[in-house]
């Protein structure tokens, strides 16, 4: 394993900048995932450090090398491909064990065999050994796929949305399998998604992605609460983050220049107007609009003046569609007329 | 890459749909799929009974009487086996299989080797490589009879372009390059117009199995430290196999019963050196006149075209499927 530093790296496909004088540093062991939406830059900055695509400017190192000239197979990198990669003429165990037989990594058999099989069992297709890549199911070939990069011991692993093609139940037992992988390996890695639980789940560190800049880069936690500007609030969340005139709610200080206000779940009070509650008088000052049932929580949807609101309630909550409310901010996150946070 | 298969929610769920009771099936009354189906194809299995089916039982009537069809009066007679025990015993008949048997042979590994070649080529997308392709393909679009008649052209020893061009490469006397007249080039000048020929059409079918292997196959063979040599035998030649195994399969079934080329260019001859089985069958059935006989000839060129087709089509099944 090794640390991965990108320096100003650009790339442009035609007149589109894929990836925008790029700078982001890695750190041996570290899990770092690019969040950002399709054509933020995400898979060419993936491409980029494996040496499928050569930047036009800047220099991407690893382990303190500067690799620029260096071919794809000399950068000892591991890829997982979007797609299920599998050699389809080959079973699993070949599929495994091909990166290994390569001639620049001499491997006895044993110790072939004793790799593939461990790595096999890791994640979890050691029963499926001898079957035809081709004959498994999607789940089973994007194990394959992962379980093809962990034979190595590679300066980083780089997966591309890997678990994307993936239905919901098994998406979320992979995340939970390939963080505790990493973990024990303290394998180096960076992992590409648009799907925010996968990145506030298995990240040490969240990149966000936008028109091939890093817009801000940290822990999930500090990108959920602190995010840098109205782009990277909107990314986290769910529901979606609510946007709204400074003016609209009671119960905030906004500084001075504050164009928007952004508040999730947790910055909105809610209380039902009959009770005259927070001093806004018995009518309240918003109506709920449509309520979702999602089964543990439910979608409020509120109407405030001429402008609606999405937030998650207790399904105890005793309000109806077309009940009155009334709707308080609390420490909500206050953006500038750019977009940027200010408080 | 937790083992569901087994856990205990994943049972209780599959105990659950267990229980749902099945819909019964709906019947639709009126006329069933499967009679709708057969009246569309009704009118393509007629005709092929017409000129297909009917002919090749014919035939095989035929393959057992003495009958000619130069004397339609006559009264003809079973023969029983006769005809097909004199095919089988004719060492002409034999020569001739044995000179088809050489020519598909060097036909097919001449334009697979060179069909392949050309097609890994082309697939690099090198600049013009469109405009390439369509010039490679000239070739296929002729029509055999002319292929045929320009060839004699150009092979004629006195004023044929490749006399001419061999002989200026390698000194020997343009007198002395025969290709139709000799016996042992006529073979071979046979082969290069059908290689010439048809070769394209071989790259054509390669290409398209180039062409679908997808390119993150090359990538991730590429992250993991393949070599193009080692890409190139475990990855392009698997994955176009079932392709080549295709064109080697038509071009297999074609040049057995090749006929016009060889007609056009030396007509079976010097003597009978090229008289390929399809030659000898045309003789013996309208020179010969020997319909009866001829027609044993036929079905049994049948046979072994059918059957070594079915036995190679099951190896391609093969390796499609793995």
């Amino acid at each position: 394993m090794a640390d991965v530093a990108l320096k100003g790296v650009t790339r442009s496909f035609g007149d589109k900048r894929a990836v925008d004088g790029l700078d982001l540093h890695i750190a041996d062991g570290e899990f770092v995932v690019l969040l950002g939406p399709t054509g933020a830059g995400k898979t060419t900055t993936l491409r980029l450090i494996a040496g499928l695509e050569k930047p036009d400017a800047g220099t991407v190192e690893i382990g303190g090398r500067p690799m620029n000239g260096e071919s794809a197979a000399g950068r000892d990198v591991a890829f997982v491909f979007q797609q299920y990669s599998l050699y389809p003429h080959l079973t699993v165990y070949e599929n495994l064990a091909f990166p290994l037989r390569s001639p620049a990594r001499r491997m006895d058999k044993a110790s072939l065999d004793a790799r593939v099989r461990q790595v096999a069992k890791m994640v979890r297709i050691d029963h499926k050994l001898e079957n035809r890549s081709t004959r498994l199911s999607g789940g089973e070939m994007q194990r394959v796929a992962i379980g093809r990069a962990l034979v190595r011991r590679p300066s980083i692993y780089l997966m591309d949305e890997p678990l994307s093609s993936l239905d919901a139940k098994l998406r979320g037992e992979l995340r939970l399998e390939l963080k505790r992988i990493q973990k024990e390996l303290g394998a180096t890695l960076l992992y590409v998604t648009h799907d925010q639980i996968e990145a506030m789940t298995m990240a040490d560190r969240i990149g966000i992605l936008a028109e091939g800049r890093l817009v801000q880069i940290g822990t999930p936690r500090e990108i959920y609460a602190n995010p840098a500007n109205l782009h990277v609030a909107a990314r986290l969340g769910q529901p979606h983050i609510n946007l709204m005139p400074a003016d609209l709610l009671p119960g905030v200080a906004a500084p001075a220049g504050t164009r928007t206000i952004g508040a999730r779940t947790e910055h909105l009070e809610i209380s039902r107007a009959r009770q005259g509650s927070a001093g806004l008088g018995p009518d309240g000052n918003a109506e709920v609009d449509w309520i979702e049932h999602l089964g543990d929580q439910n979608h409020l949807h509120i109407k405030v003046g001429g402008h609606k609101l999405v937030t998650l309630a207790d399904p105890d909550l005793p309000v109806e569609a077309g009940d009155r409310i009334s709707v308080r901010l609390k420490q909500p996150l206050y953006f500038g007329g750019d977009g940027q946070r200010l408080a | 890459m937790t083992a569901s298969h087994d856990t205990f929610s994943e049972k209780m769920a599959d105990a659950a749909i267990r229980a749902t009771p099945e819909p019964l099936a709906v019947r639709v009354r009126g006329l069933s799929d499967r009679a709708i189906a057969w009246l569309f194809i009704a009118p393509t299995i007629v005709l092929l009974l017409a000129i297909n089916i009917f002919p090749l039982f014919w035939a095989i009537y035929l393959s057992f009487t003495n009958f000619r069809a130069n004397r339609p009066n006559a009264v003809v007679q079973n023969v029983g086996l006769g005809n097909y025990s004199r095919i089988l015993n004719d060492p002409d008949i034999w020569a001739s299989m044995q000179t088809t048997a050489h020519f598909v042979f060097w036909t097919i590994v001449l334009q697979t080797l060179i069909g392949f070649a050309l097609a890994y080529l082309i697939d690099r997308k090198f600049r013009g490589h469109a405009f390439w392709t369509t010039l490679i393909l000239i070739p296929m679009m002729l029509s055999p009879a002319v292929v045929g008649n320009f060839w004699r052209f150009l092979y004629e020893p006195q004023i044929g372009l490749f006399a001419y061009a061999v002989s200026f490469v390698s000194g020997i006397p343009t007198s002395d390059i025969q290709m139709l007249g000799n016996v042992h080039l006529a073979p071979w000048a046979i082969i290069i117009v059908d290689t010439w020929m048809w070769t394209p059409y071989v790259m054509l079918i390669c290409l398209a199995g180039l062409r679908s292997i997808p390119d993150y196959i090359y990538e991730a063979a590429e992250v993991d430290r393949a070599s193009p040599w080692r890409q190139f035998w475990s990855i392009t030649v698997p994955m176009a196999l079932p392709f080549i195994m295709l064109a080697v399969l038509f071009r297999g079934i074609e040049n057995f019963k090749m006929f016009d080329m060889v007609n056009l260019l030396t007509g079976g001859g010097p003597g009978s050196t090229t008289e390929v089985a399809s030659i000898a069958l045309k003789r013996d059935a309208f020179e010969a006149w020997a319909t009866g006989r001829s027609s044993a000839f036929a079905i049994v060129l049948f046979v072994a075209v059918f059957g070594l087709a079915n036995i190679y089509v099951k190896a391609l099944n093969k390796v499609k499927q793995r």
